[in-house]
Parts: C-alpha cells; structure tokens; sequence
C-alpha cells in the first residue's frame, strides 16, 4: 500500500465524496475511484484499502444501494447508486461541508 | 431508522455469509482486472499488468477484514471465526489438545474439590440472624496459650453481670441421656447428646422453631425441643409430634418444638433441648468445673475486637472473686471460629497444595503451547504475511487458550463431584462440621474463575512468543524443519524446572506426614488391640443421689450407693456368658479412645518428699482389666475380686510412673494418697506396662489403675458422670461385628432403660486417633503424585523435542563414529541441568513452606533428613528416566532413517 501523502483525503470526507460521485449516475468502485482523482484533478486519492470499506459501510448504513452488472469490457461489477435517504444525507453533509471550508476559508483570509 | 437498518442488514449478513465472500471476492477482483486494463493501455504485457495491479492493490485480506467489518457484529463474527479456528486446531493436534486438557483438568478440579471444603466450612454463612453478632466465650488456662475451654457457673454470671458489650448472653451444658420415645417401658433406649440450655440462650441464637415454640421460665413440664433430624428419625417427621413424651433417662419429658434444619449449638451432635434455670447455675456458683459454654449476642455496632477489649479487663476482677479462675484469660471469638476455627488451617493449607498443583499443570501446558508453537510457527507466519494484524494473531490464540481451559473447567468440574462423592463415602463422615460440603455455586463461581484465570497464567507467555513470529524467518526457512529459537527453548526448560520445584514441594510436605505416620505406627499401645471391642453403656443416673452440698473444691457433691458396683459385676458377668466373649472388664474412658482423668497424688510416709504432688492419668478398671486388654504384669500382682471396699485400698502403677518416681527402690508396698475426693492411701501392689493412651504423647505418660470397687463414695458430680459411662473391653474369640448385637440384647435384659451409647473396637479407636493425619497424608499424596506424573509429562515434552531436533546430528555422529554413550551423556546433560535446577529451587522453597504443617508432624521436624533425602532421591530417579527414555530411542535412528525424515 503506498502511502499518498499530498493526496491524503481529509478524515471523514470519503463517504461524502463517494455520495457526490454516484449523485451524477450508479458505478462500480473503481470508476468512483477513478472520477475523484479526475474531477480532484489528481489532487485527491482514493486508497482501495479504504475505499471498499467505506462503500460497504455506506451500503449497510442504507445510503446507497449495489446491484451487479456487466459493463461494456463484458465483465461483472458491483454498481452503487445513490437511495433517497443517500440524497438527502448527501445535501445535509455538502451543506455542513461548504459551511466549515468557508469558515476555515475566513479564517485563513482576516485573522 | 439507521440503527434499526443496520441491525437488519448485519443480521441478513449473518445468513448470507458464504456468498457475501463470494461477492466481496468478485468486486475486489473487478477492481484490480480494471486497473491492470489501464496499464494495459499504457503499453505494459497483459501478465506485467496483472502483477503490477496486484502488488499496487495491497492486502486484499485487510480489505476484505475491512469491508466485512461493515456488516458484522465484529467481535462476535470474530469469536466465531476463532472458535472455529481453535477447534480446527484442535482436531489437528488432538493429543496436544487432550494432554493441555486432562493436566489443566486435574488442577482445576482439584481446587474446586478442596475449595468446596473451604466454602462449607469457613465461607457459607451460618443459618441465624445477624450471624457475625454471635460470640462465644471461653477460658484459656494459665500457660497453656493453646487450650480454649467452657466456663464454671461462676464465670458466668460474672461475666454477664459486669459486662456491657452483650445484648444477651446464655450457656449451654452437653450430657448424655438415654433416651426413648413414648410411654411404654419396653421401647428399646438410643444414647442421644442433649442440651442444657441457660434462659437466654435462644435469645441469642434468635431462631424460632420450625414447630412450637422455645421453653418459657414459667413451663411447668419438662418441655424438650428436638432437633429437625431427631424429629424425621424418631418421629417419621410427624406434623403432630408436639406433646408426645420423650423419655430421658427417668424423667418424662413433652415435645415443645421442633428446631430447624442446621441449628447448631456447639456440636452438630446435640439431638434436643431441655431449660436449665438459672437456680440450678446458681447451686454450682462456686464449682470449678467447666461444663458450661458461654454464647452471646453483641449489641448492635460493638466489635468482636471491642467486646475482646472488655472482656480482658474482666479477668483480674474474675480471678479475685473466684480463685479458680485465676490467671485464666476471656477470648471472644465469633461463632463461626468457635465451631469450625480448629479446620482453617487444614483446609487452607489443602488449598494451598492444590494451587501449586495447578501451577504445575499451567506450567506443564504452558511448555506444551511452545512445543506446539514450533510446528505453528509457519501457520501462523502465514497469516502475518497476509496482513493479519497482531494483536488479531495473539487474540486467535488467546481463543484457543480459553477454550482449552473452558473444556477443562467441565472436565475438572465433573472430577472434584466424583472426587467428594469419594471423599463423602471415604473419611469426610468423620468431620462432624464438614456434613454439608456440597458443590453449590459458590464452587461453580470459584471454578469458572480460576479456569479463566488459567488461561491467562498458562497461555501469555507462549502466546507473545508465538505472535511475534518473524515472518522473514518463517519464508526462508520454508520445507525445512523448523527448530526451536534459543529463547523459545530456555523459556521451556525455564517451566519444566518449575515443576520440578513444586512437584518436590508437595512431595516433601507429603513425605513428612507419612513419616510422621510411620512413627506413629511402630509404636507399641501397650495393649492388644486385636479381637479387643469396647462397648459403652452409660449407667443411670439414679445410680447416685444428689447431697446438696458442695465438695472442698465448690463442685456438687453426689453420694453413690452400692448398686453401682453390683450393676457393673452383674453386667460384666452377663457379657461373660454371651457365646464367642473369651473375658470381659470394665474401665473408663475407652482404651485408646478418649481422654484420660488425671489426678494429682502424693507419696505418703515418705520422710524426704517434700515437692509438688505428681500427675498421672488414672483408671477405675474391674479385676481381669490387664488380663482382658493384655497389658503386662511386671511386677507385683493386679486387682481380684478380693479387692473390695471393706479390704485395704490398692493401687496399680504403670513402668514409667515407677521409673520417674521410685527410681531405685521397689514401689511395691509403697502408698500414695491421690487428690480425689475421700480417696484413702493406696498401697501399690503392682506395676504393669506402659499404655499410649493418647497416641500422639512422644513419651509415655504415668498412669494408675484402682479397682472399681474400690471407688469412695462421694464424689464431684461431674467426677461421678465420667464413672458412671462405663466401657466394657471385651475380648472376643470371633468376628467383632456378629457380637454387637448379642452384647446389646444382654444390655436389655438386665435393665430395658439401659443403651449401649457406642460399641467400636479397639483398633478403630487406635486407628481414629491417627484418623485425621492419616486422611490428610492420603490427600496430599494423591496431590502430590499428580504432581509427579505431570511434571514427568512435561519433563518427556521438552525431552522429546531437544531430541528430535538433533536426531540428524546425532544420526550422523554415530555414523561417523562417535560412542553411543557419550552421545546419551551430552542429551541427559541437558535434562540433568533442568532436574538439579528444579530440586535446588524445590528445596528452598520448601523449607520456607513445609513449617506450617509443623503442627501436623509427630517427631519430624520440617528439615527431616531421611524424608528430604528420599524425595530428592525419588523425584530426581523418576525424572532421569523421564529424559532417559526418548534420548535412548534418540540413539537407535539409523542415519539413512533420520535423513529421509528430513
């Protein structure tokens, strides 16, 4: 396991950005993987030692939901979606989220 | 909602488990095919990128441990898995797992059978109200620290009247009364203990009879309480038992009450209750005998220390109003001390044995985790390598450590409950005080502890070694046979040498006592107790009547009439005639059952004899008493019907009163005045051999012997109730049991009041002297034998693997030459050093330990020599041939065997 130093995600942001990823469309974990360092711009990584943790737990916790299917390489994947409970859960941790970015955002700025 | 959600998704896991890894499989696979299509596009070969995507992925256990926590019940998914595992690896080592758990099993079940003797007699409360408030009082004598006894009536009422720290207070007096149910005469009589129980007694004890009601002052017929045992024994347990006639002696008494299950005043063998007015304690306020015990019931917030405190002051006071008690000292002591004290030490000191026995066996597996840990040692590395997290390793093992116990605990549980059933039917009986050990839950609770704590003991030391296995270490050497790391191997030799030392501990503990037995056997009693029954029957007491006065002493003064005499010829005749009886004499106490009277006694007309008076226990015996028992006549002659009391009174002293006391001159013809009441001058007509009366005195004692018809007239009552319990010894031609029987009908036949209170030979009274020690001694051998054969399992353990491990050394050795017996030396050098290790550190153990059953031994001192001398030489014989044995086998591997081994 390598150890990703600049790209180290805040503690307890994965699930809210694996919420994200899926509220644009149901995929499986490596895509979701693979869209945060995209998106991130290579910033953000996602650790597999993580990052199948977290989506189990977001499964068991009823965020999301997974179904198998085959995707266009004519392989099986676990796909997640979001559930309803996972949207509104997802608006209630953005809102939280951009709340404290903004406050650390001040205080980096006046203080 | 989540909470519930979860729950119902971790319980759905639960039933979906074989495919949810299945799938959870599926997706970390997925993932890492779709990395190594990636790199696949980055120009890498399909083979290339597979690996690369492997290594990048990490731990796939991890992961899944991780994801798979997600859904469970974590630790109890991992109890699970780890149960499931332990048993596995119990099924691939299945003797590991039945040595581990027959050793621990005996040490467990060992300290729960002893325990179960601890908790009835020192931990179960006793069955009263407010039980720690209830005292007793006793006097201990001048210079004799040790002794606790009664009180004189006296005492008594002085106590109770100057002390403060009593909210009640009564006595109790135990006689013997023979006693039969119902009106009719012809009803046969049972010798039964009765109390004579002081207004306020019942106060203190402060339990209500289970039927009726306790005595009132103002009773007008002798009311009796008998006790719940009585009540289903004689009675059927019949609800309408209240008012029948209970016969005591001559008197007529009605039944008022039934006591509880387990009311215990004193002795478990008091049967019934009777009222003893205060006016009668007060007849005998001057009496120095001590024939009454002392209960009280503390106020409320007062100490045992406090009441202690008092009471200390009282003595002066007490011995300057009554001389008699003079110099004695008042102990409090709670109830519970009173009735049971005398077994704490025995039963701690049994506890104690057992817990080094458990030691031993802890020790013993714990020696065989680390063998085992040696063929783990990969599996477990394995498991390292595959991201297992220590402390989940040492968790897995402690599991496995658990469960070894628990299977144990079961085991050695199921072992104390055969064990007491053993002990039950074996020698327990004889404890009045431990009638009720059973295995409550107390001992179940005890069990479960120390089982638990067993794991720990036994399973930590291995389990850090084993965990912290090398994983670098275990790879490279794969396919070869592993060998024990140099630590691993002392720490194991380190537990065998330990067992040693406290399997010599208990040995040497066990060893004293049995010498101390053997001492004791080979002394001679002085009397044949072969074919020899003695049979009691305590005499009426209307046999004397009470004078009303007081003798010089202060105790009652009882007249006998010569009906006395007459009963004893006529029964003593009568036993005569019984068919199988060869001759017949009676005497009192028992020979070598019971304590002997000892009286002082002067030599008289003896110009130079100016010192104290002497002691020495002294007999009222029948003519033929010597010829009966077999004592031998040394000098002079003994008694004959002649012997009477219009003749001259006579005396006969036995080989060691002669010695001390005529020491170069013939007793014969000499005379001594005794100090018993209205005794004359007693010329000594003979002198005959030593008896041990009482088995444990290191040197005879002097003894007297008068005839019985001889005896004055007046006498101290209490004097008077010890005569009037007469022992027949009765020397009989065929086996004692078929005569018990015809003794007791010729008993009745001369008088239907009359009870044969006990009928016992001779050797059982000889042998239940040395009961108490000789049951010991057999206890802690079967101990200390168990000890043996574990620390010889353990000694074989550690033998057989340094063997094994240089079987291919020592084949090819041989090949290329060297002696066969300097190869043996080299592998016995090793179990040698462990052994001499061992018995050194035993050694001094023990002679820190084995003082506290010093006061078990009889003419042994704890650093007996012999004893130690033969321990050491035993053990240390047996664990040679314990290392012996594989390192023989060792020596006849061929070299081409141990290399295909290989």
């Amino acid at each position: 396991m390598g150890k990703a130093s600049s790209g180290e995600l805040v503690q307890g942001t994965l699930p809210l950005l694996i919420l994200r990823t899926l509220a644009s469309g149901p995929n499986h974990g490596f895509a979701i993987a693979r869209r945060i360092q995209q998106v991130s711009r290579e910033v953000l990584r996602v650790e597999e030692g993580s990052l199948y943790p977290a989506l189990h737990r977001l499964e068991v916790q009823g965020w999301i939901a997974s179904e198998w299917r085959v995707t266009e390489n004519n392989r099986t994947a676990k796909y997640y979606r979001l559930t309803r409970a996972g949207r509104t859960q997802l608006e209630r941790e953005a809102t939280r989220w951009n709340a404290i970015a903004e406050a650390i955002a001040a205080v980096l700025r006046e203080a | 909602m989540s909470a519930w959600r979860t729950l119902l998704h971790r319980i759905g896991y639960l039933s979906r488990q074989r495919r949810f890894e299945h799938q959870l499989d599926a997706e970390l696979r997925f993932h890492i095919e779709s990395r190594a299509d990636e790199l696949e596009q980055h120009g890498y070969s399909r083979s290339a990128a597979e690996a690369r995507a492997l290594a990048e992925f990490g731990s796939r256990t991890r992961v899944a441990e991780d994801a798979r926590a997600a859904w469970q019940f974590r630790w109890i998914e991992d109890l699970v898995a780890d149960i499931n595992y332990a048993l596995r690896t119990f099924r691939r080592y299945p003797a590991f797992a039945a040595t581990a758990v027959a050793c621990l099993a005996l040490g467990i079940g060992a300290n729960a059978l002893i325990f179960s003797l601890v908790n009835a007699a020192l931990l179960r409360p006793l069955p009263y109200p407010d039980a720690d408030r209830i005292v007793m009082v006793r006097f201990t004598p001048p210079h004799q620290p040790d002794q606790k006894l009664g009180t004189n009536a006296g005492g008594y009422f002085f106590i109770r009247e100057h002390s403060r720290v009593f909210e009640r207070m009564g006595v109790l007096r135990i006689t013997g009364f023979s006693v039969a149910v119902g009106e009719s005469d012809s009803v046969a009589r049972e010798w039964l203990q009765g109390g004579w129980a002081s207004p306020g007694l019942t106060d203190v004890f402060n339990v209500q009879p289970v039927i009726g009601r306790w005595f009132r002052p103002d009773d007008t017929q002798t009311g009796v309480v008998i006790s719940h045992g009585i009540w289903q024994r004689l009675f059927g347990g019949r609800p309408d038992v209240l008012g029948q006639t209970i016969r005591l002696d001559l008197w007529r008494g009605v039944v008022i009450g039934v006591a509880p299950e387990g009311y215990q005043t004193l002795t478990p063998d008091v049967d019934f209750w009777v009222q003893q007015p205060d006016q009668d304690l007060a007849r005998a306020l001057r009496s120095p005998n001590r024939l009454f015990n002392v209960f009280g019931r503390l106020r409320p917030g007062v100490t045992i220390e406090q009441a202690q405190a008092e009471l200390r002051t009282l003595e002066r006071p007490l011995g300057e109003y009554l001389p008699m008690n003079d110099g004695w000292a008042l102990d409090v002591d709670s109830l519970r001390e009173a009735y049971v004290g005398y077994l704490r030490q025995p039963v701690l000191v049994l506890q104690g044995a057992v817990f080094l026995l458990l030691l031993i066996a802890c020790a013993n597996v714990a020696g065989l985790l680390l063998a085992q840990a040696l063929a783990r040692q990969r599996e477990i590395g394995v498991r390292a390598a595959l991201g297992s997290a220590r402390n989940r390793i040492l968790r897995q093992l402690l599991t496995e450590h658990v469960l070894l116990s628990c299977a144990a605990g079961a085991v050695g549980f199921a072992l104390a409950w055969l064990g007491l059933r053993t002990l039950v039917n074996t020698g327990l009986s004889a404890y009045r005080d431990l009638q009720n050990v059973t295995l409550d839950w107390t001992v179940v609770g005890f069990a479960i502890l120390i089982s638990g704590a067993t794991a720990l003991v036994f399973g930590i030391l291995p389990a850090l070694q084993l965990s912290r296995v090398d994983v670098v270490t275990v790879i490279r050497d794969a396919g070869r046979a592993a060998t024990a790391s140099p630590g691993r191997s002392r720490l194991r030799d380190g537990f065998v040498v330990m067992q040693v030392a406290l399997a010599l501990v208990l040995l040497v503990g066990t060893g004293l006592l049995v010498r101390s037995l053997l001492r004791l056997n080979a002394v001679h009693p002085g009397i044949n107790p072969e074919r020899l029954l003695a049979v009691q029957v305590p005499l009426p007491r209307a046999l004397y009547a009470n004078t009303g006065g007081n003798t010089p002493a202060g105790g009652l003064l009882v007249r006998f009439d010569t009906r006395f005499g007459d009963l004893t010829e006529r029964m003593r005749d009568r036993f005569a005639s019984v068919p199988g009886v060869r001759s017949v004499a009676a005497t009192t106490p028992p020979p070598l059952g019971g304590r002997a009277r000892r009286v002082l006694f002067r030599k008289v007309r003896s110009l130079s004899d100016d010192r104290d008076p002497w002691s020495s226990e002294w007999y009222a015996v029948t003519p033929d008493y010597f010829e009966t028992v077999q004592t031998p006549v040394l000098q002079g002659r003994t008694f004959t019907k002649h012997d009477a009391q219009s003749s001259r009174p006579v005396v006969v002293i036995n080989a060691t009163l002669a010695a001390q006391y005529f020491p170069n001159e013939s007793p014969l013809g000499r005379v001594v005045q005794t100090d018993v009441l209205d005794d004359a001058p007693r010329e000594i007509v003979g002198v005959v051999g030593d008896v041990g009366q009482d088995r444990y005195q290191t040197s005879p004692a002097p003894q007297m012997y008068v005839p019985r018809r001889q005896l004055p007239y007046r006498m101290d009552m209490q004097m008077a109730l010890e005569v009037l319990v007469s022992t027949f010894v009765v020397r009989i031609d065929i086996d004692p049991a078929a005569l018990v029987s015809p003794l007791r009908d010729a008993v009745r036949e001369i008088d239907p009041t009359l009870s044969v209170s006990s009928a016992r030979t001779v050797e059982e009274y000889a042998a239940g002297q040395l009961q108490e020690l000789s049951q010991y001694a057999t206890v802690l051998g079967v101990f200390g034998a168990l000890s043996v054969t574990l620390a010889v399992i353990g000694i074989l353990g550690v033998m057989a693997q340094a063997v094994g491990n240089r079987t291919n050394e020592i084949a090819i050795r041989l090949a290329l030459g060297a002696q066969a017996s300097s190869m043996l030396g080299l592998l016995l050098g090793h179990g040698l050093k462990m052994i001499a290790a061992g018995i050194v550190l035993g050694l001094a153990a023990s002679l820190m330990i084995t003082p506290v059953i010093r006061s078990f031994l009889w003419s042994v001192t704890p650093t007996d020599t012999v004893t130690l001398t033969l321990v050491v030489g035993g053990l240390a014989l047996v664990a040679l041939l314990a290392c012996y044995v594989p390192a023989r086998r060792a020596l006849k591997v061929t070299p081409v065997a141990a290399l295909r081994g290989e």
